[in-house]
């Protein structure tokens, strides 16, 4: 690696790593599972490498990486099977636009989150990291009890509720 | 609509689909339909898929979580534990933990006392088909309405009910005062125009209005928060109110404790009243200048209201009694004479009086002033013998279930099921049901090997756990002509079926019955016999007519206690 190359991949790293989880916000609004969005993601940071030499330091990283997302995540979306729940391309466009305009506040909303996680009851509150255990699958863990996915559903969909809740209220004494 | 808790309750579950990725196809179609037109829509969308990212990349449950999780616990031997730890400690392949971690919390997860739907479908296939969806079987809430004085919401579409049980919720009281009482113990009252949120049973944040707070010892630390502090109750009563921008705080017993901007501590006793205001020292003021809702005499105001409107749907009902579709009414009132409870009906029909065996008169809607009939025991019914023909059915009643025990709760069962004799239940998982036998001779489509050929018209789930104690009004009418079955909560439809050609049955009959119960059942399983509804009736009418949506709505209208 030359010197430029060197100073070029410092740029990338030191600005990926810092916006990706504003990345992942970002594709997640657009794509309809994780999977889709870590395989969209990958993409994105293939072509933000190749392409560093173009990016113009006195704008910021994550507006230009979302412009190559977007793109990116449009190219995956049409190759994505029919009968994959998948935003038609007109509200993609919508979604792509609204969401652009709001990368800032993830911190925030973030910390607020965790603190509203922290005021939940014991059990909701293990209940929902539960639900976000990487590997658990809640159909998989139903058909392995007799249980009913739906009950599993019906409760997450509470709690839920619950942490918006909390973080909006949160937000609005901030 | 830009507040979650403003959110349809429709839209909520397409997106709680689209994020489960279990929406259908036609819903997730309506669902971007509705996005196209509505950036708010779109913008909470987000809010909700963000939080999805923030959970995932909380990154779930850990090993060491597992120490909670009551498997480990209920093997509490050393070895075992250790070997948690262990495994925990060591170098172990991801994949290994994950599976070690699906094992144990399958065996967490079957802890949340969830039924084995499973089994329930198969039991099911008895009486009728149905969609396993899945409704969770216990209440969450954290308050319930203890009070409701004139009060006016600003929210479109709220319309509580005193006994209706509170969760995390928002309530914009326009006017009027509404008294709650938290799980905690600790006693609400508050006085509109108001903002009010109930986070938990131990806690609620008032952003406008005033309130009165009393705080039983049990529910000590119980908190209010507030936009410039936090109040923490040691087992007191206290007022607070925002006037003019400005909060203030008066202790009428006992002590509290506040974090102006959640920094040092500050102890408010009692005859004691301060001003706060947003980051700034909390400032004494004389005490009397607080204006928060008074709760003397709330108990007798409400009390007469309630006396008020009975006395009005009384002298409503005495007109019903002479409309001539109606075949019985009672009121579950025994006659002290001859201990029946009459057929209100005019003229009057004494043939068609009600044999209470085993069921206890209990307060009813009214609370001490009318009459209900209570069915607890498996052995409570009222007896009837009702020998009329009929060309339609409505039942309408007044039902409080206080839980669904048996897997077919009656409402009104004719004894026999012979052809033309109807069955008014609620199933288990909260389903209203009405059919009416069509053909006894022919095969039953549901059972092989028996006779009866019928079908079951349900509706959705209309009750919860959360909903034990609380007042409904139930209706359900079977109409031939129209080929319709209609079954309604709260005056409002709540489903309507098709009869198809093979189910129509033209000549209706009641003959023997019961209400509350079941008594001759055609099978011996005590599972499938024991039908008494655990819950009370107050009144309950059946016409001889399908009653449309608008008269069903004016009966309920006027036979509920008012909206206060």
């Amino acid at each position: 690696m030359g010197r430029r190359e060197n100073h070029e991949y410092e740029v990338f790293i030191r600005n990926f790593t810092k916006n990706e989880q504003n990345l992942r916000r970002f594709l997640r609004s657009l794509l309809p599972s994780w999977e889709d969005v870590d395989e969209v993601l990958q993409e994105t940071a293939v072509v933000l490498w190749r392409k560093i030499e173009h990016y113009d330091p006195s704008t910021e990283f994550i507006k230009w990486a979302c412009v190559v997302a977007r793109f990116e995540a449009l190219a995956y979306r049409r190759k994505m099977a029919r009968d994959r729940l998948v935003f038609r391309e007109d509200l993609f466009e919508l979604i792509a636009e609204d969401a652009q305009d709001e990368l800032e506040g993830a911190s925030l909303e973030r910390s607020n989150l965790q603190k509203c996680l922290s005021e939940l009851p014991a059990d909701q509150k293990r209940f929902v990291l539960l639900a976000y255990t990487p590997g658990v699958k809640v159909k998989e863990l139903a058909n392995q009890e007799g249980s009913s996915p739906g009950a599993f559903y019906m409760r997450l969909k509470r709690i839920r509720h619950q942490l918006l809740n909390c973080v909006e209220r949160k937000l609005q004494n901030q | 609509m830009n507040k979650i808790s403003d959110l349809d309750p429709q839209l909520q579950n397409w997106i709680e689909g689209y994020l489960n990725q279990t929406i259908s196809k036609s819903d997730f179609e309506s669902l971007q339909k509705a996005m196209l037109g509505d950036p708010e829509l779109r913008h909470l969308i987000r809010r909700y898929l963000n939080l999805d990212c923030h959970l995932v990349a909380e990154g779930g449950l850990k090993i060491s979580d597992l120490s909670f999780v009551p498997w480990s616990q209920s093997r509490s031997d050393d070895s075992q534990r250790g070997w948690v730890r262990k495994l925990a400690l060591s170098q172990i392949g991801v994949a290994a933990a994950i599976a070690f971690l699906l094992g144990a919390l399958a065996m967490y997860w079957q802890d949340f006392a969830w039924k084995d739907f499973a089994n329930e479908e198969k039991r099911d296939a008895e009486e009728g088909n149905w969609d396993a969806s899945g409704q969770e079987q216990f209440a969450e809430g954290f308050a319930v309405i203890k009070n409701l004085i004139d009060v006016t919401w600003a929210q479109e579409g709220k319309d509580f009910q005193i006994g209706e049980i509170l969760g995390a919720e928002t309530l914009y009281l326009a006017q009027g005062k509404i008294s709650m009482q938290f799980f905690s113990g600790a006693i609400l009252t508050l006085e509109g125009p108001a903002k009010l949120s109930l986070n938990s049973s131990w806690k609620a944040y008032c952003e406008k209005g005033s309130l009165r707070l009393k705080v039983p010892p049990a529910a000590r630390g119980f908190k209010l928060q507030t936009p410039a502090t936090e109040i923490e109750d040691l087992g007191t009563e206290f007022g607070f109110a925002i006037q003019d921008g400005k909060e203030k705080l008066e202790v009428f017993d006992g002590e509290v404790l506040i974090r102006p901007d959640g920094r040092d501590t500050v102890l408010v006793q009692k005859g004691n009243a301060i001003e706060l205001s947003q980051g700034g020292l909390p400032v004494a003021i004389t005490t009397g200048e607080v204006r928060v809702p008074t709760v003397e005499g709330d108990d007798q105001l409400l009390q007469k209201q309630i006396q008020s409107d009975f006395e009005k749907w009384k002298s409503y009902r005495n007109g019903l009694f002479q409309d001539q579709r109606l075949v019985a009414f009672y009121d579950f009132v025994s006659d002290p004479e001859t201990g029946l409870v009459p057929n209100l009906c005019l003229p009057r029909n004494a043939d068609f009086d009600g044999a209470i065996v085993m069921g206890e008169s209990v307060s009813g809607r009214w609370p001490d002033l009318s009459t209900a009939i209570e069915f607890k025991r498996p052995s409570s019914r009222v007896r009837v013998n009702l020998t009329t023909t009929f060309s339609a059915f409505t039942f309408m009643s007044w039902v409080r279930v206080d839980s669904l025990d048996r897997q077919y709760n009656g409402l009104l069962m004719a004894d026999g099921y012979e052809t033309g004799e109807p069955h008014w239940q609620i199933r288990e998982d909260g389903r209203m049901m009405l059919s009416v036998m069509v053909d006894e001779s022919k095969e039953n489509p549901y059972r092989k090997n028996a006779r009866g050929f019928h079908r079951v018209y349900f509706s959705p789930p209309i009750w919860d756990l959360s909903m034990s104690g609380q007042w409904l009004h139930l209706a359900s009418t079977f109409d031939p002509e129209e080929r319709r079955v209609v079954h309604f909560l709260n005056g409002k439809v709540v489903s309507v079926s098709e009869i198809e050609d093979d189910y129509v049955v033209r000549d209706l009959r009641i003959g023997n019955a019961e209400i509350g119960n079941w008594g001759h059942p055609f099978r011996e399983d005590p599972v499938f016999a024991i039908r008494n509804l655990n819950g009370r009736m107050d009144e309950l009418a059946i016409f001889n007519a399908a009653l449309g949506s608008q008269e069903i709505e004016e009966l309920f209208t006027k036979s509920r206690l008012r909206k206060r």
